[in-house]
């Protein structure tokens, strides 16, 4: 008996020391995590970091831990963290100039190995392609090494453009296929006053961190394909105001500022505020922005315009043909990368190694379904059996604060629901606007018709980093001003603007662009090619 | 005498040793807030590295500041400064003086109290809630100020108080001063009560009137302070606040609200090239320090006092 005890004892002693020799092996792993600010979601204490912890955290001796950034300044939070050193192990970031900076000053891990030994799952689901975006011949050996994991983007939609259907009824009027029967919408409805005396027909602002951004999906309807060849293309990556052609689509928005189609007031810093509650009262009849927009949980124009005018309806509008493309409604879509991951060199090998692990972990089917979509009958209603989506997904705020969740910040290698195939993810994507799933999908189509990727370079462009903000910030100048301006002076504005954009370092960033395409070291698409 | 020369020490220590433990903690909030940073400026003259930091980062001389003044907006950067600050000093600096002694003269101490705290409310507000409240009343068309006047016939073309230049210049001095006119006078304020009343009384019996007292005994009295006072504007001459011109400001008058500050933020911040913002910010002290030693000096020259 007494035999029997003391093996007893030795053994619970034994086990004991076992048992905090493994609590002394759990390692911490700090991931950061955009915070929206969505009432009752706290992302340091959410119900995705519980079920990563216990599925994946528990088994691997890891301790999980979300750090919260803000969604609008991650940039500048994430680079101090970095230069302090307190970066989280995991980061994540849409800001490409900090991660071409921190390949420049070598201050994150080099992820070849890590990923080619602890990621399968990973690189599965990302696939070869996608990598390349995250490479670059940091050294010059002519070998590209990987620098950053490229989150995948599911939709690459990035043109919305709505007119109120109820406005076309009110006017007796088609939806306008082409710009003359849009123009002519827009001062039809100015003159009937639909609004009343707030009747502003077209919404309209600077946005200013990239001016032209937002408006190059009207001007680039003007360019003169015939006159623009794939190097210029690329070459003016960043300057389609200088697209031959693209003047009169300039002249045109000038027009419309004097007949008073588009607010006096959009150059006004701030007027975000201002345009978006117009949209709300009811007082515009045409915007552009994101494909999914009118619907979306954070802004959802339509359902608090509905609240305002009973019969409001937003419908996806695509007339911006360009003639010179045999009518051709061009429309910029995205690359396929979405937000960049880094592990910086603050974080050592084993929690590197860590970091991978969980990644792989999230990009396993059934992982990255429960991370995206929480719990059946709660987060949603049921799975769909013809397609394995799920249906009856709840909004935010018919979800107990437990259970919120944000698909896209946490599980942050996918960008959008992932499904498994391009047919179930397009079918997923009107899933959470209940009620509007065919205004959605319209507006997917309309978007991706005739859809352009986007431009992007494989190699650093010096000339962008040094310049590019200045030449944005000209640019912002240079649309206030030959969209304001005196019509008779809008040649000379136009001259003028041109040439100060140039002077400000654009000359210098189109011959570094000009070179990179000739080298071969870009990404994206010419629609003369279409 | 040795010894005796070694008591008078020790009996200051002894003496006085409360009021200079007191001292300790401003001389090190100045040491490592004010001082301690200074060394940063190094990174001016390097090709900083965010994750070497300032000490080990390459060296590269004045790379940095011929790369932020060849560049097409410094210039044009530099002049809004210091046109903005000189158009601010114009009309602000003589504001505060005349509310000051308004506010002296006023009988009622209740009326005296209230409007006092009235022109002090606008310094505590963020240019952000000011900002919102300039485009309320100066928006082209939907601002109070022309719709108003659009209404009444006045006129039949908005005012461009923020879309036009110089009407934006205008609109900034004028917003300034108003935020800032209240919070002026305090220093006035107490400059003047510390004016002898005899000095008045004596006016008084010589027959001055009210404003003969005012420009004879107010005045004089409270030179010295509006000196000093300008000597620091004129030192402040190259700095501009980041918010007020970025706020204020907007794309239709970037060729008049792009100063110093705002440059510093697009060409140093946004594109993580903190040598340069630190190499502009390096050239303002500079320019600083002798705009602010030459008010110095002038004033000397005409006989005041200076500040140091």
């Amino acid at each position: 008996m007494k035999k029997a005890l003391a093996i007893l004892l030795t053994l619970a002693l034994l086990l004991g020391l076992t048992g905090s020799a493994l609590a002394d092996d759990w390692i911490t792993l700090r991931v950061e995590t955009y915070d929206r600010e969505i009432t009752g979601l706290d992302v340091t204490n959410c119900w995705q970091l519980h079920y990563a912890q216990e599925n994946f955290g528990d088994p691997n001796h890891i301790k999980l831990e979300f750090v919260s950034y803000a969604r609008w300044t991650e940039g500048d939070l994430l680079t101090n963290a970095l230069a302090g050193g307190t970066a989280p192990d995991i980061c994540v970031t849409y800001n490409g100039g900090l991660v071409q900076q921190c390949i420049d000053d070598e201050g994150i891990w080099q992820l070849d190995d890590l990923i080619a030994e602890y990621g399968p799952n990973l690189v599965a689901f990302l696939g070869e392609e996608l990598l390349g975006y995250g490479q670059t011949d940091h050294d010059g050996d002519g070998v590209k090494e990987q620098w950053y994991i490229p989150a995948r983007r599911i939709s690459v939609a990035n043109v919305g453009n709505f007119i109120r259907e109820d406005w076309l009824k009110a006017l007796n009027m088609e939806k306008p296929t082409n710009i003359e029967e849009f123009t002519n919408y827009l001062r039809a409805a100015k003159e009937a006053q639909l609004a009343g005396e707030n009747t502003m027909p077209f919404s309209f602002g600077i946005y200013a961190p990239d001016p032209l951004y937002n408006v190059r999906r009207f001007t680039d309807a003007w360019v003169d394909f015939t006159q623009v060849t794939e190097e210029d293309w690329f070459a003016y990556a960043r300057n389609p105001e200088m697209l031959p052609g693209s003047k009169e689509g300039f002249r045109w928005l000038n027009t419309l500022y004097h007949e008073g189609l588009l607010p006096d007031t959009f150059a006004l810093s701030d007027n975000d505020k201002a345009n978006d509650t117009a949209l709300i009262m009811g007082y515009n009849g045409f915007f552009s922005q994101q494909p999914d927009q009118p619907w979306r949980t954070d802004k959802n124009y339509q359902i608090e315009l509905e609240k305002n005018v009973p019969e409001g309806h937003w419908v996806t509008v695509n007339p911006f043909k360009n003639e010179s493309l045999g009518g051709k409604t061009l429309h910029d879509k995205y690359a396929a990368n979405g937000l960049s991951i880094i592990i910086p060199l603050t974080t050592n090998e084993e929690t590197a190694i860590a970091a991978i692990k969980y990644l792989d972990w999230m990009a396993i089917p059934e992982n990255m379904f429960a991370m995206q979509n929480g719990i059946e009958g709660i987060n949603y209603e049921g799975i769909d059996e013809t397609l394995g989506i799920p249906y009856g997904v709840k909004s935010a705020d018919a979800v107990p604060n437990e259970n919120k969740m944000h698909a896209g910040d946490i599980c942050f290698i996918s960008n959008g629901l992932y499904y498994g195939s391009d047919e179930k993810n397009s079918a997923a994507l009107a899933l959470p606007f209940a009620g509007y799933e065919e205004d959605v999908v319209a507006s997917y189509v309309d978007a991706l018709t005739d859809a352009w990727t986007q431009i992007s370079f494989t190699v650093a462009i010096q000339a962008e980093t040094d310049y590019g903000s200045t030449v944005k910030s000209k640019q912002g100048e240079f649309l206030a001003a030959v969209v304001s301006c005196d019509a008779e002076k809008f040649d000379e504005v136009y001259d003028a603007g041109i040439q100060d954009i140039l002077n400000s370092g654009a000359a210098e960033m189109i011959e570094e662009f000009r070179q990179a395409y000739k080298d071969g070291n870009y990404r994206g698409m010419f629609p003369g090619n279409m | 005498m040795q010894l005796k020369k070694a008591k008078r020490r020790t009996n200051w220590l002894a003496r006085d040793w409360r009021l200079y433990v007191m001292l300790i903690l401003p001389v090190a909030f100045y040491l490592l807030f004010c001082y301690k940073p200074m060394i940063g400026i190094i990174v001016a003259f390097e090709k900083y590295n965010l994750f070497k930091g300032m000490w080990g980062s390459p060296w590269v001389g004045l790379d940095n500041f011929q790369f932020v003044m060849k560049m097409s907006d410094f210039s044009s950067a530099l002049w809004n400064t210091l046109w903005l600050n000189l158009l601010g000093l114009a009309a602000g600096f003589p504001v505060p003086i005349v509310l000051a002694i308004m506010l002296n003269e006023m009988k009622s101490i209740g009326v005296k109290k209230v409007s006092q705290t009235l022109l002090y409310l606008p310094h505590f507000l963020s240019w952000i809630i000011i900002g919102g409240m300039v485009l309320q009343l100066f928006s082209p068309t939907s601002g109070l100020i022309n719709a108003t006047l659009l209404k009444w016939g006045w006129i039949d073309k908005s005012i461009p108080f923020l879309t036009d230049g110089p009407h934006w210049q205008f609109t900034y001095t004028l917003v300034g001063v108003w935020q800032g006119m209240g919070w002026g006078t305090i220093l006035y304020l107490s400059a003047i009560t510390g004016i002898n009343m005899e000095l008045f009384e004596a006016a008084k019996i010589d027959g001055a009137n009210k404003m003969q007292q005012i420009w004879h005994v107010t005045l004089p009295g409270i030179r010295s302070t509006i000196v000093v006072l300008l000597i620091l504007s004129v030192g402040q001459m190259m700095n501009i606040s980041f918010d007020r011109p970025q706020i204020l400001g907007n794309a239709q008058v970037r060729k008049y609200c792009d100063v110093l500050s705002t440059f510093v933020y697009r060409t140093g911040i946004e594109n993580h090239k903190f040598e340069r913002a630190t190499a502009v910010g390096l050239f303002q002290s500079l320019v600083g320090l002798v705009l602010i030693s030459g008010a110095n000096f002038v004033s000397k020259k005409l006989g005041e006092d200076g500040i140091w």
